[in-house]
C-alpha cells in the first residue's frame, strides 16, 4: 500500500490565521477579565457594603441604646406658630413678599396650631457621626426590627447607617427633620421606602421618647431640590432616598408627620 | 501573568512576596474604584442638594 496517498499532509497555517486566533484571544480574555471586574463590582456594592454595614449596625444600634440613658434631656418653653398655610401653598403678603407654604397638616386635619407657650422637650445636639435615633417602619420588613441613625449625612456617616441632616430638628421637635439612607448599598434600609402610601406609620425612638409619624406623601425630585428639606409647621420627618433603585438619578422623598410621642401634644395641642 | 511572576527580582521567596503585595494593593485600589463608582452612580445615600 503506498503510505504518500493515506497519510495527511499538514497545511502550514497562514498569516490571516494567525491573526485571526491572536484576535479572538484577545477579545475573549478581555470579556472575561471585563465580566470579572463587573462581578466583583456587582458582589462588593450588593454584598460586601451590605456585610459591612450590618457590622456597623450592632454596635450603633448599642450606641444608640447608650445614647438614649446619656444624653442630656431638657425641658424648654415653645412658641407655637399661628400660621396655618398648606404645603404648596403660595402666598403673597401686603409687601410684596411671596412665601410658599411647606406645612400645614393642621390646615389638612381643619384644626389650625394654637399659638402659644408649650414645653417642649429637647436632647442635646448628638456628636458627629454617632448613633442617636433608632427608626422603625412596621411595614417594611428590613426596618421592622429597627434601624440606627447617626448624627450627618457624609457618605462616611451613610455607609453606617441612615443619617440625620445636621441642619434640620432632631426627630421630635418642630420643623422638618430630615433623614437620608441607602437604597441598593449599604444595608439598603430605605430600600422598601418607596411602598410607603400615606396612612403608613414610621416610629423614631430617640432619647426623649419614641415619636410617630404618618406618611403623608411620597414623591420624586432631583438631587437638587433643597426645598424638601426646608423648615415646616408642626413636627414632619422626612426621608430621602435615591431613585430609582440601583441608580442616584432621582431621589425618593417621604413626608411624614408627627402623630403622637412626648412633643406632640406640645406642638399640636 | 507567568513572565511577570519570572520576571520579579530576587529569589522566589521574595517574587513571592511581591507577588503578593502587588495582588493586594490592586484589590485595594479597586475597591476604592468600585465605591466611588457605586457612590456617584449607584447609590449616593439619598442626600439633597
Amino acid at each position: 500500500m503506498d503510505e504518500s496517498t493515506t497519510t495527511p499532509v499538514e497545511q502550514p497555517a497562514s498569516r490571516s490565521t494567525g491573526v485571526l486566533t491572536r484576535i479572538v484571544r484577545a477579545v475573549g480574555w478581555t470579556s472575561i477579565v471585563v465580566g470579572l471586574l463587573i462581578l466583583g463590582f456587582v458582589v462588593q456594592q450588593l454584598f460586601v457594603t451590605t456585610w459591612f454595614s450590618q457590622q456597623h449596625q450592632t454596635a450603633l444600634n448599642v450606641e444608640a441604646e447608650e445614647h438614649f440613658v446619656t444624653a442630656e434631656v431638657t425641658e424648654v418653653e415653645y412658641v407655637a406658630p399661628p400660621s396655618t398655610t398648606v404645603p404648596g401653598e403660595v402666598t403673597v403678603d401686603p409687601d410684596g413678599t411671596v412665601t410658599t407654604g411647606a406645612g400645614g397638616s393642621s390646615t389638612d386635619e381643619g384644626a389650625p396650631l394654637n399659638p402659644g407657650k408649650r414645653t417642649l422637650l429637647v436632647e442635646s445636639s448628638p456628636e458627629k457621626g454617632k448613633a442617636f435615633a433608632v427608626i422603625r417602619i412596621p411595614t417594611i420588613e428590613r426596618l421592622e426590627e429597627g434601624w440606627a441613625v447617626v448624627e450627618g449625612v457624609e457618605l462616611r456617616n451613610l455607609k453606617n447607617g441612615a443619617g440625620h441632616m445636621p441642619h434640620t430638628p432632631l426627630p421630635g421637635l418642630p420643623g422638618n427633620s430630615v433623614i437620608s439612607g441607602h437604597r441598593t448599598t449599604y444595608g439598603a434600609p430605605f430600600h422598601e421606602i418607596g411602598d410607603l402610601v400615606p396612612g403608613d406609620v414610621i416610629e423614631v425612638d430617640t432619647a426623649i421618647g419614641t415619636h410617630t409619624y404618618e406618611v403623608r406623601e411620597v414623591i420624586i425630585v432631583h438631587p437638587t431640590e433643597l426645598w424638601v428639606t426646608e423648615p415646616r409647621e408642626g413636627a414632619w420627618l422626612t426621608l430621602t432616598t435615591c431613585h430609582p433603585k440601583f441608580s442616584a438619578r432621582q431621589r425618593l422623598i417621604v413626608f411624614a408627620e408627627l402623630v403622637d410621642g412626648p412633643n406632640w401634644e406640645a406642638i399640636y395641642a | 501573568m507567568k513572565q511577570w511572576f519570572v520576571g520579579l527580582p530576587g529569589p522566589m521567596a521574595l517574587k513571592v512576596v511581591i507577588a503578593v503585595v502587588v495582588v493586594l494593593v490592586a484589590l485595594v485600589a479597586l475597591f476604592f474604584v468600585y465605591d466611588w463608582i457605586g457612590s456617584n452612580m449607584l447609590d449616593s445615600g439619598g442626600t439633597i442638594g
